[in-house]
This record gives C-alpha cells, sequence and structure tokens, in this order.
C-alpha cells in the first residue's frame, strides 16, 4: 500500500489534449473515484498512473519514489480493464494465477493455490476455478479479471470501469463487494467511472474531470451538497439538479452575481394551492413505486421534482414551489455564495 | 399493420418466393454440377473401365476395382506417394515458421512498413508459370544466380552443383522455389491472427509482468494457432496438388525424384492414355486429401472453441 502523487501531470494525443495539468494525491487506504463523461480523461489519467501511458509534463509518484519513466512491470500496480482482459485459452485458475507466477516474484506454488483460492472465495468463482475462461459468462469474467488485480498485493489497484459492462444487478452486488473488499484490505484505490451511484456508493474522494481537467474533489457528501460549478452539480443526481433563471423566483434572497439557481430535485417543497411567491402547473407525473417525479410548469420553465406517492397531487393541479438549500451560478458557471 | 402488408410473391409476375430464390441460385448451381459433380461422377465412372481417351471408339470393358489394385500395390507409386509428402511437409514447416516470424517482425509500427509488406507479398502474386520458368534461370549451374550466392558463401565452384539435376539436392529446389512463392500468404494469415489480439490483454499482461517471451507464449501463439491452422490447411491442399511450378522446374526429374502425385497422374492420363486408370488414381487421391482435410478441420474447430 503506498501513496499516489500526480503532479502537474498532463497528456496529449495528437491535436487531443487528454490530461492538463493534473495534480492529485491519493492517501494510503483511499478509495478515490474519478468520475466524468467519455472522453473526459478518465481512463488516460488512470494509464498515466498504471505506466500505460507517459506523461508528456508532469511527474507520477508512488509511494514517495518517482516513477514516471517506468513501465508497468516496475510499478506495484495492477490494473482491471473495462474489457475483460482474460487469456482466453487458460483456465480460470491459470488467469488468476498468472501474475504470481511472473519471474520477477517467483511465488511458491502452494502459496499461488493459497491465494487464488482465497481470491476465488472472495469473487464466488471458485467452481469455476477449472473452466476455461472463454466458458464464462460475462460476469464470471468480469469477476475472474478482478480476481486477477486482487491476487496480489500492490502498492495501487487502478480499475477502469470494471462493472459499465455487466447488468445491473451484478453490478450493485459487485459494488458492494468491491467496497468490502477494499476496506478488508485497507487498499488504495484508484477507480474510473462515469455511473454516479458507483462514485458515490464507492468513493471515499470523487474526483470531477472535465476536458482534462480536474474541476473538484471531495468526499461524495461534499460533491452533491456543495459542487464548484454547474458542471459538477449536473454530474450528480437522478433525476439532475433543476437549473433555473435567477428572474423564476424574484423574491428569494440571492448573491448580486447569481445568474442560475440550482436545486435538487428533493430540496424543493410542493404544496396544493396558490398561496405561495411562485406557483405552477403540474405537468406530468413519474410513477416509480416508491417516489413520484413530478413536471412542473413555472412560467413554461420545467421543473423535476420528487414526491411522495400519497402526495395526492394531480395533473393539472395548481401548486405552490418554495426552495430549500438552493445553489446559486454566476453566468459562467461558477458557483456563487 | 397486418392488413398493409402484401407478400412479396403477389407482385412480382406470380412467382412465389422460393421459385424466385431458385431462379436466383440455378447459375450457381448449373455451373457447378458441371464443372464440379459431373466430372467428379464420371471420374468415379471411368475408374472402373479400361477407357482410353486417345482410342474412344475402342471396346469398353469393365474392369471393377482392378485398377484401384494395382495402384495401391504399387512401389513405385507409393514412391511418388512419399514424395509428395516430404514435399508437402516441408513446404508446410518451413512456410509456417518463416510466415509466421515474418509476420511477428511486420506487426509493428515502423518506417516504410506498409512498402516492405508489399514488398514481401511480390512472389504470391506471380503466375507459377513464370515462377518456374525464372527459377530455372536462377538455377543454372553456370550463370544462375543461386549457385552464385551459395559458391560466394561456400567457396565451392559454382557449378559443381545441380540444384534441378542431383538426385538429392531436386526434392529441395522444388521446396525451397514453393517457399519462397508461398511463404508470404503464410504471413498474410499470420498478420490477420496477430493484429485480432486486442492490445488490452498485452496491457493487462505487462501490468502482470509479464516479460516479452512469456507474452508470446501465452497470448500471441494460442490467440494466433487458428489462423497459423488455416494456413496450413491452405497450404497442405494446395500443394498436395501441386503440379505446375514443379512440371516447369524439373518435369518430375532427375529420375522420378520429384515426381509429385499429380505429375504421375497427368503423366498417366495424357502421355501413357490410360484413361481408367488415372481416373482410379485422381479418385484415390481425392479421397486422402478429403480425408484428411477432414479430420484437420475437426481439429480446426477444437482449437478454434477453447
Amino acid at each position: 500500500m503506498a501513496e499516489i502523487t500526480l503532479a502537474q501531470v498532463s497528456k496529449r494525443f495528437g491535436p487531443v489534449q487528454a490530461v492538463t495539468d493534473l495534480s492529485l494525491t491519493i492517501a494510503n487506504g483511499e478509495f478515490v473515484v474519478l468520475l466524468g463523461p467519455t472522453g473526459a480523461g478518465k481512463t488516460t489519467s488512470l494509464r498515466l498512473v498504471a505506466g500505460l501511458e507517459t506523461p508528456d509534463d508532469g511527474r507520477v509518484f508512488i509511494g514517495g519514489v518517482d516513477v514516471t519513466g517506468l513501465p508497468p512491470a516496475a510499478r506495484d500496480v495492477t490494473f482491471v480493464f473495462q474489457q475483460y482482459s482474460l487469456y482466453p485459452h487458460l483456465s480460470v485458475f491459470d488467469n488468476l494465477a498468472f501474475p504470481l507466477r511472473s519471474p520477477t516474484r517467483r511465488t511458491p506454488e502452494d502459496e499461488i493455490r493459497r491465494a487464488v483460492g482465497e481470491v476465488a472465495r472472495l469473487l464466488r468463482i471458485e467452481d469455476k476455478l477449472q473452466n476455461r475462461a472463454t466458458q464464462l459468462s460475462g460476469g464470471q469474467m468480469q469477476r475472474v479479471a478482478i480476481g486477477r488485480a486482487l491476487v496480489r498485493r500492490p502498492a495501487v489497484y487502478l480499475m477502469d470501469e470494471p462493472l459499465s459492462s455487466l447488468d445491473a444487478k451484478l453490478r450493485s452486488e459487485l459494488r458492494i463487494e468491491l467496497k468490502h473488499i477494499q476496506q478488508d484490505l485497507g487498499a488504495t484505490m484508484l477507480y474510473v467511472t462515469h455511473d454516479q451511484t458507483e462514485a458515490m456508493t464507492l468513493a471515499t474522494r470523487i474526483g470531477v474531470i472535465n476536458r482534462g481537467r480536474l474541476v473538484q474533489i471531495g468526499t461524495p457528501r461534499s460533491i452533491y451538497e456543495d459542487p464548484a460549478d454547474i458542471y459538477v452539480a449536473t454530474r450528480l443526481g437522478s433525476p439532475g439538479i433543476n437549473l433555473l433563471p435567477r428572474a423564476l423566483f424574484p423574491t428569494l434572497e440571492a448573491p448580486a452575481a447569481a445568474a442560475t439557481i440550482g436545486v435538487r430535485t428533493e430540496h424543493l417543497a410542493i404544496a396544493k394551492g396558490q398561496n405561495g411567491a411562485v406557483t405552477g402547473k403540474v405537468d406530468w407525473i413519474e410513477r416509480l413505486g416508491d417516489q413520484n417525479h413530478l413536471h412542473i410548469d413555472v412560467n413554461r420553465q420545467q421543473i423535476v421534482s420528487l414526491v411522495d406517492p400519497d402526495e395526492g397531487l394531480g395533473v393539472g393541479d395548481e401548486v405552490a414551489v418554495s426552495l430549500h438549500k438552493p445553489l446559486f451560478f454566476a453566468a459562467d458557471g461558477q458557483r456563487v455564495r | 399493420m397486418r392488413a398493409a402488408y402484401t407478400p412479396i410473391e403477389h407482385r412480382v409476375r406470380g412467382l412465389s418466393d422460393k421459385a424466385i430464390a431458385w431462379l436466383f441460385i440455378a447459375p450457381t448451381m448449373i455451373l457447378l454440377l458441371a464443372i464440379n459433380l459431373f466430372p467428379l461422377i464420371w471420374t468415379i465412372q471411368l475408374s472402373f473401365t479400361n477407357y482410353r481417351a486417345n482410342r474412344p471408339n475402342a471396346p469398353l470393358r469393365n474392369v471393377g476395382l482392378d485398377h484401384y489394385q494395382t495402384i495401391l500395390s504399387d512401389p513405385e507409386i507409393w514412391q511418388r506417394m512419399q514424395a509428395t509428402a516430404h514435399f508437402v511437409f516441408w513446404t508446410i514447416l518451413l512456410q509456417t515458421v518463416i510466415g509466421f516470424a515474418l509476420a511477428y517482425l511486420i506487426d509493428r509500427k515502423f518506417r516504410g512498413h506498409g512498402f516492405w509488406t508489399t514488398l514481401i507479398l511480390i512472389p504470391m502474386m506471380l503466375s507459377p508459370a513464370v515462377v518456374g520458368n525464372f527459377w530455372t534461370f536462377l538455377y543454372q549451374p553456370q550463370i544462375g544466380l543461386f549457385n552464385y550466392v551459395v559458391s560466394f558463401f561456400t567457396g565451392l565452384a559454382p557449378s559443381s552443383f545441380q540444384m534441378l539435376g542431383d538426385v538429392t539436392l531436386s526434392p529441395w529446389a522444388i521446396i525451397i522455389v514453393d517457399t519462397w512463392m508461398w511463404t508470404p500468404y503464410v504471413m498474410l494469415i499470420c498478420l490477420a491472427g496477430l493484429r485480432s489480439i486486442p492490445d488490452y490483454i498485452y496491457e493487462a499482461a505487462e501490468v502482470d509482468r509479464a516479460s516479452n517471451w512469456r507474452q508470446f507464449i501465452s497470448i500471441t501463439l494460442p490467440m494466433c494457432l487458428p489462423f497459423i491452422m488455416l494456413a496450413v490447411l491452405f497450404r497442405g491442399i494446395e500443394n498436395f496438388k501441386m503440379f505446375d511450378m514443379v512440371n516447369l522446374l524439373t518435369s518430375g526429374g532427375p529420375g522420378s525424384t520429384t515426381e509429385l502425385a499429380s505429375i504421375t497422374l497427368k503423366r498417366a492420363a495424357f502421355e501413357a492414355w490410360r484413361t481408367g486408370y488415372s481416373s482410379a488414381l485422381a479418385i484415390i487421391l481425392f479421397v486422402a486429401v478429403f480425408g484428411l482435410a477432414n479430420i484437420y478441420v475437426k481439429a480446426l474447430n477444437k482449437v478454434k472453441a477453447r
């Protein structure tokens, strides 16, 4: 286990600036999730740590050692790829044993058997050990791929959207398992995803990346409640945060620079009647069972709100809308307080 | 929506779907029957007779399995088979090893990569007749480049050996020419195999600290194996039937050292005019290739299914 530091790292692929001036320190035992859309530079950042890419500028440190110029094998890392990167002609056991059988490690065979057995138990693939890698289902393959990372005790575990190719049920199961495993091992993990649920549930800290830049980093709670700009605010929350023009709520007290009001769906108070400062009309209701999504038309602005199914509101009802904890953003998207 | 649907057969001149399908397939089917199946059946039929194509009016007699018996108990035929096997085995071995090695070398990014690939592919694009003719010149003992190069490196006199005229050298002479000509083909197939291996598997192996050698043994070779086996199959079938190039180079000589099965066949059919006999030989060769290829394809499918 070790601390990872990226110091002003930049990487460019031809005309594309993939990562710009990225500085980030991951403490020992921390689970950091990089969150961002496709093409934001998350994977490149991960590959820079792994040594699969060399930065154009900046340095990479693992455990205090400058590893910037070292190949992946010389860095003490494991990497789980988005695709099932198994060795197709090998059995599951041999796939899991592969990293241990590296000539630089010289692990004794009974030690290998013990380590592989342990990881297989952890990931519940014990009964598949003798199967060929290609005979597994997608979920099993990805568990083997994760297992291959876990079988070693590297300085840092790097994971590139390891769950994105799995179905929803398996994804949530493995998500919980992964978090348990990380806590049990006290592992340092850098994890890349575009899935906000994964980011929120797994991370000690979330780093939000946009166009190659780290926009904000902090605990899931602080990222959710205290976003630095509109981009970060829209990355989290489902349905997404409501972004409304300042003029829609003329009586609301707000900083002078505020141009946009951001309000999360659960921070809207909806009351039947027309006695509020701002009123709207219920346009549409999405019933999800445990909750309803209310689409409200306020002066031709769509607002989405979470309400209890027992609220008793119907389409066409007039409602009063008031805000809790609104967030204010300036015209350039930056947060104003 | 269902009501608005008019089946196609009502729209196209009253022909049913099936009839139209047959209409489209018919030309190909007729062609295949005429040039593949019909000659095959006719050959089988002729192999049981004493028919001679140069005497079409001679009385036809049914000889039963006589030809087959004669051929299979003839030690000379077995010698030809052995020569064929020798040729097939060594050409496949050399072409596969060299072809794969070339593919492995060319499958990386370097300057002039496309140029070198094209250059290597040239022999394959030549006609076997051209190849046979100009290797005859290359092997010429007095003026041939091949003898000159060998003598340059070994100090032997250039005219002290004859590649095409020597009993021990001539089988190797034709192997060299075939290897020169067809290694690029094997390389091309192996290259397709190498390109089909995704980068991330190598990256995973690199993170797993596998050496280059280990990556080669546990990723490159096994994942390329179905392609290599396919190349071996194609080259095996082709070389079992080898005729044109060898016929031009040695015509089966000296003596009968390079007389491959297909040359024997041609001689029996069009020099001795023993049509019935050569038909039987052709059927035997066909069954042998067909049987071996089938067994091999089964093995290939097993490897692919892994």
